[in-house]
């Protein structure tokens, strides 16, 4: 009984732990990096989180740019210009910004390139800016929060299928139904697309700090999915 | 598999071992608020809104727009509506509001080199109309009221409350004065002239009613008008009933009642619709047409001598000039078919036909938007005068009847207030300074880029001397003047003089990109408003419900300035201590009292459920009939009370480009064997777009699909001159000339005769390098990869007079397109440098 027991607190442990990943991955993506976050990071407390993540070996590359990144933001300016990076990737829309809405890729037919030299080194096609925004992966989203008693907060006024919100259902999920379910919904919302959009990162963060998010989440959830099957 | 999940095990305890939480970056989520579960946002029935589009209706799901469709009483409605969604879901939607980085670092002293392509931050709303006040503080206090200008305004959204001109306005009169602008891009040139010749600008004046045209008249002459095309849209909610009068005049052409004669360049829509007569006239030689007409008229005594003595001044004056008598050449129509290219046999026609019985002439806008503009709309009234019917019904001349349903009879109702554009009685501003150092105060509306570029320099404008005011900063708000000024370079090189520029607005357009300060307003699907149905229509009132909150971090226009009028310590006195409903509430109820005993109103809950109040049907009318009847108790707002053929106090401004009657003049380029027409052959016609009001609706990304060309805006090309350029339809064109280049899509149609190209104004400017780089798009001379036809516009005034663009006198040539095709860039936020 006791091991029973034991298991059970072990598993809601590990699944806290999970959500605590993911609310991290949700929180990085949602809002530009402030010099608080970047005291709690770089805090004692923050640094031996990261540390922790990075034992992981297929984390460690990303990890450890997020955190040298962080030692260099030490100054109004090097914030102001992360900020500028995180507006011109995720705050508007543009030939060289990213999509943070799942709707755009998993709504949006292949739109073919023109025949450029200069596009086609950055690849044939793009799945980017298809769609109206508030669609259907947004309905889908709402519903699903409201089903589960929740809200997007007032003060992130985004559509539902924003990857910030998307992660931090997945957090929810990690201590609310099972792993199946947890799985299920990350392959169906989250797993089509998450490659594009790190991929369309990793092509146009002038900087490194977002590229490693990026990169940090897509390994993430390949152990954290490999995890799940595997459960 | 057990040491993997084992691993895994150990790893996830570690991280909890940490217990680390993020204090400040809690979840995106919070646990579902009861009160989110109800309220207006969650209804589902149809409410009703108003846009420049039209009226219409709108079902939600789950509080998003889903299904638009046309109000009950729009019986033509314009397919328009359809693009509605895609202007409020656009991915282009300013979601925060944002602020240039290098601007942000260093304030008026950040680099504008290479404004228009550079990086910007998110900031709060505090922050930013903080730094908002901040620059308009250093403004007043380095430069005084001449170093701002915050006049440069344009076709905003409908509603009558928060219509982003006057909240602009008023919140920055609050802080200090400002230069402001007189006249419009769209009617510079006749708005000036007309109240000299006829005493109004007539441009905007209520016309003659269609009922009484279809009724009386025998020949209507449309002369540059395309009103089937133009009246999709209205300055308010539009009611499209002037489409069910040009269905019956359709139908009257049919049975021969009724001669429809189409003056112009192309074969307008218009012209498709109503199967009518089409005179071909070379482009810009209006006023050659009409003074061989003239002068046809005269020589064989068919005009009306009478009417010219009675009603009008100066024909003696003019006629010397119409024979030749005063500068040796007789306006006969062989000499206008030289420069006009049509027959001679055809104008004599053309004057018997317009004295033959009641002529309407009904004139568009096109033609005064060029070099010179004023003249083809003297000329025009001094045609309608010698043809002796103006104030007849179905006779004489209006100058409106494409623009906003002017000619459907007013209901004669009250239509009710807005929100007030300006100071009210005995508020001061902040800055209270109206020194603007010699400078004018007010000047020409399209001269504000030569003013920054040329500062001190002194014109002629309306008979009086403009001094340019060294402006430094510039607010727009609702308001894109990257669509509609001409040539963008020299709007580029002006752009990196300005110190600060604020603009605010829905979505990304170019005067976005080209802004340090950039603030999101929210739809009119986000707001609640209040409109006039049918603008001198006045069919009723609509109200605007809310279908949706504001998205994202933007704000109604009232909020945006409530917040800045906080900002400066004056809230209560700019919204007077009311919410956006007392407003509503005020406007409504005036409206109401204004039409007690004469048209019934319920009460304003009633309205606000029902959607509607209808005013009903109007009276037929004839424009000056009353000055007819008798001019001397009705006169004109003339000097003289007459028709002024000649006009006194013009011929003392002593101007070279505008005499003291009609004059046919050479543009500074002209096609057809005009001047520069050896080196750039083709005439460039940008005119109002079918598919957009303006720039509004470019960027609705579904609704421009129905028409875009390889993703271009599509150039209307003459078979003939594309098959020697070797262009076939659907091709991609570079359409160029000394001032600029741009890429559009082929579409061949034998509607547009040699010599002559389209490509509608209103088309998204997105600069490119010549190699397709996005970097290159800040440049001076880079390639609009989309098709904004300002590109090539020629950026100069109409005349000493009106000082009007003068967007129709632009020569360009063509060829096909064969590098390498950018992506176009126009609907998009700030880009980025070295990406």
């Amino acid at each position: 009984m006791n091991q029973i027991n034991k298991a059970i607190q072990e598993t809601v442990q590990e699944n806290q732990a999970r959500a605590i990943v993911y609310n991290f991955l949700s929180s990085l993506l949602a809002k530009e990096v402030t010099g608080d976050l970047v005291t709690q990071l770089t805090s004692e407390q923050g640094q031996s989180f990261l540390n922790s993540l990075a034992l992981e070996p297929s984390l460690s590359v990303s990890v450890n740019e997020i955190n040298a990144k962080l030692g260099t933001l030490n100054c109004k300016e090097s914030i102001l210009e992360l900020a500028a990076d995180f507006c011109g990737l995720f705050l508007v829309d543009g030939r060289t910004s990213v999509s943070p809405y799942a709707g755009q890729y998993l709504s949006a037919e292949l739109e073919e390139e023109p025949n450029n030299e200069q596009n086609n080194k950055l690849g044939s096609k793009s799945k980017k800016n298809k769609t109206q925004l508030f669609g259907d992966y947004h309905q889908q989203m709402t519903e699903f929060l409201t089903n589960n008693k929740l809200q997007i907060h007032s003060d992130f006024p985004e559509p539902g299928d924003h990857i910030s919100v998307i992660l931090s259902y997945i957090a929810h999920l990690c201590v609310s139904v099972e792993s199946k379910d947890q799985l299920k919904f990350i392959n169906c919302y989250l797993m089509p697309w998450v490659s594009d959009f790190a991929e369309e990162v990793n092509k146009y963060d002038h900087g490194l700090f977002y590229k490693a998010v990026a990169s940090l989440m897509l390994e993430w959830l390949n152990i954290d999915t490999e995890y799940l099957i595997n459960y | 598999m057990k040491e993997i999940v084992m691993k895994r095990r150990n790893f996830l305890k570690g991280i909890l071992a940490t217990s680390f939480t993020l204090a400040s970056a809690a979840s995106v989520l919070t646990p579902l608020s009861a009160l989110a579960k109800v309220g207006a946002k969650n209804r589902d029935d149809w409410l009703t809104t108003g846009s420049h589009f039209g009226a219409f209706k709108v079902k939600r799901k789950n509080g998003v727009i889903d299904q638009v469709k046309p109000f009950d009483l729009d019986k033509y409605p314009t397919d328009m509506i359809n693009g509605v969604k895609g202007l409020v879901y656009n991915p282009s939607r300013i979601r925060y509001p944002m602020v240039r980085l290098d601007f942000l670092l260093k304030g008026h002293k950040s680099d504008t080199s290479q404004r228009g392509d550079f990086r910007f931050v998110r900031v709060t709303w505090d922050q930013a109309l903080t730094l908002f006040k901040q620059s308009l503080d250093e403004v007043q206090t380095n430069y005084g009221p001449s170093g701002l200008h915050a006049g440069q305004t344009g076709w905003r959204a409908t509603g009558q409350l928060h219509s982003s001109t006057s909240h602009m306005q008023r919140a920055v009169a609050m802080h200090g004065n400002f230069v402001k602008k007189i006249g419009d891009y769209s009617t510079g040139a006749g708005q000036t002239i007309l109240p000299y010749v006829l005493g109004s600008t007539e441009v905007y004046a209520q016309g003659t009613s269609w009922p009484l045209i279809l009724d009386n008249a025998k020949t209507i002459i449309l002369w540059a008008n395309d009103p089937y095309k133009n009246l999709q849209v209205g300055w308010n909610a539009e009611t499209h009933e002037s489409y069910e009068y040009l269905a019956q005049l359709k139908e009257k052409v049919k049975q021969g009642q009724i001669r429809v004669i189409s003056i112009d360049p192309v074969a307008s829509k218009t012209q498709d619709y109503l199967g009518c007569e089409k005179i071909y006239v070379n482009p810009q030689t209006d006023v050659a047409l009409m003074l061989a007409i003239a002068y046809e008229l005269y020589t064989n005594n068919l005009h009306d001598q009478k009417f010219i003595d009675g009603y009008s001044l100066g024909f003696d004056r003019f006629v010397p000039y119409l024979t030749g008598e005063s500068d040796g050449i007789a306006k006969t129509p062989e000499w206008a078919e030289k420069i006009t290219s049509v027959p001679t046999g055809i104008i004599k026609d053309l004057a018997k036909t317009m004295v033959a019985g009641r002529t309407q002439m009904l004139m568009g806008w096109c033609i005064q938007r060029q070099q010179h503009g004023e003249q083809p709309y003297w000329m025009a009234a001094v045609l309608a005068t010698m043809v002796g019917q103006i104030g007849l019904p179905g006779g004489g001349i209006s100058y409106g009847h494409h623009y906003s349903s002017i000619g459907v009879p007013s209901s004669g109702a009250a239509a009710p207030g807005a929100f007030p554009r300006n100071l009210d009685e005995g508020q001061k501003p902040i800055f209270d300074s109206t020194d603007f150092k010699g400078a004018s105060s007010t000047i020409p509306v399209a001269r504000w880029i030569d003013a920054i570029l040329e500062p001190g320099k002194v014109i002629d404008a309306n008979g009086a001397k403009v001094t340019y005011p060294d402006i430094k900063m510039m607010i727009f708000s609702g308001n894109n003047p990257w669509n509609h000024h001409q040539d963008r370079n020299r709007m580029k090189e002006a752009f990196h003089k300005l110190e600060c520029v604020v603009s605010i607005d829905i979505n990304w357009t170019a005067t976005c990109r080209f802004s340090d300060i950039v603030l999101p307003a929210c739809t009119t699907m986000e707001r609640n408003d209040i409109d006039i149905y049918g603008s001198y229509a006045n069919r009723g009132l609509l109200a605007m419900q809310k279908m949706v909150e504001p998205l994202f971090d933007s704000l109604s226009d009232y909020e945006i300035f409530t917040r800045f009028a906080r900002i400066l310590g004056k809230e209560k006195e700019y919204t007077r201590g009311m919410t956006e409903l007392d407003w509503l509430k005020k406007l409504y109820s005036e409206c109401k009292t204004a039409n007690d005993g004469k048209f019934v109103m319920p009460e304003f809950e009633q309205f606000w459920q029902d959607g509607y109040v209808h005013f009903g049907e109007g009276k037929p009318w004839t424009r000056h009939a009353d000055f007819r009847e008798d001019p001397e108790i009705n006169p004109l707002g003339t000097p003289s009370g007459l028709i002024e053929i000649f006009s006194r106090k013009i011929e003392r401004y002593q101007y070279d480009d505008c005499k003291g009657h009609p004059t046919w003049m050479e543009k500074s380029e002209r096609s057809h064997g005009g001047p520069g027409s050896d080196k750039h052959p083709i005439w460039m016609q940008s005119c109002h777009p079918d598919k957009r009001l303006h720039s509004q609706m470019c960027e609705s990304k579904e609704y421009r699909q129905t028409y875009t060309v390889q993703e271009r805006e599509p150039v209307y090309l003459n078979p003939e001159d594309a098959k020697k350029r070797g262009i076939k339809a659907g091709d991609v064109v570079r359409v160029f000339n000394g001032r600029g280049q741009l890429l559009a899509g082929a579409v061949i149609s034998k509607n547009y005769p040699k010599g002559v190209i389209r490509i509608h104004e209103g088309a998204w400017y997105g600069p490119v390098g010549d190699d397709g780089s996005i970097t290159g798009g800040a440049k001076v001379g880079a390639l609009c990869s989309y098709g904004d036809p300002n590109t090539l516009t020629q950026d100069i005034g109409s005349s000493k007079l009106a000082q009007a663009c003068s967007a129709y006198t632009c020569l360009v040539d063509y060829e096909k397109f064969t590098g390498k095709l950018p992506k176009v860039t126009s609907f998009q936020g700030p880009l980025e440098i070295g990406a």
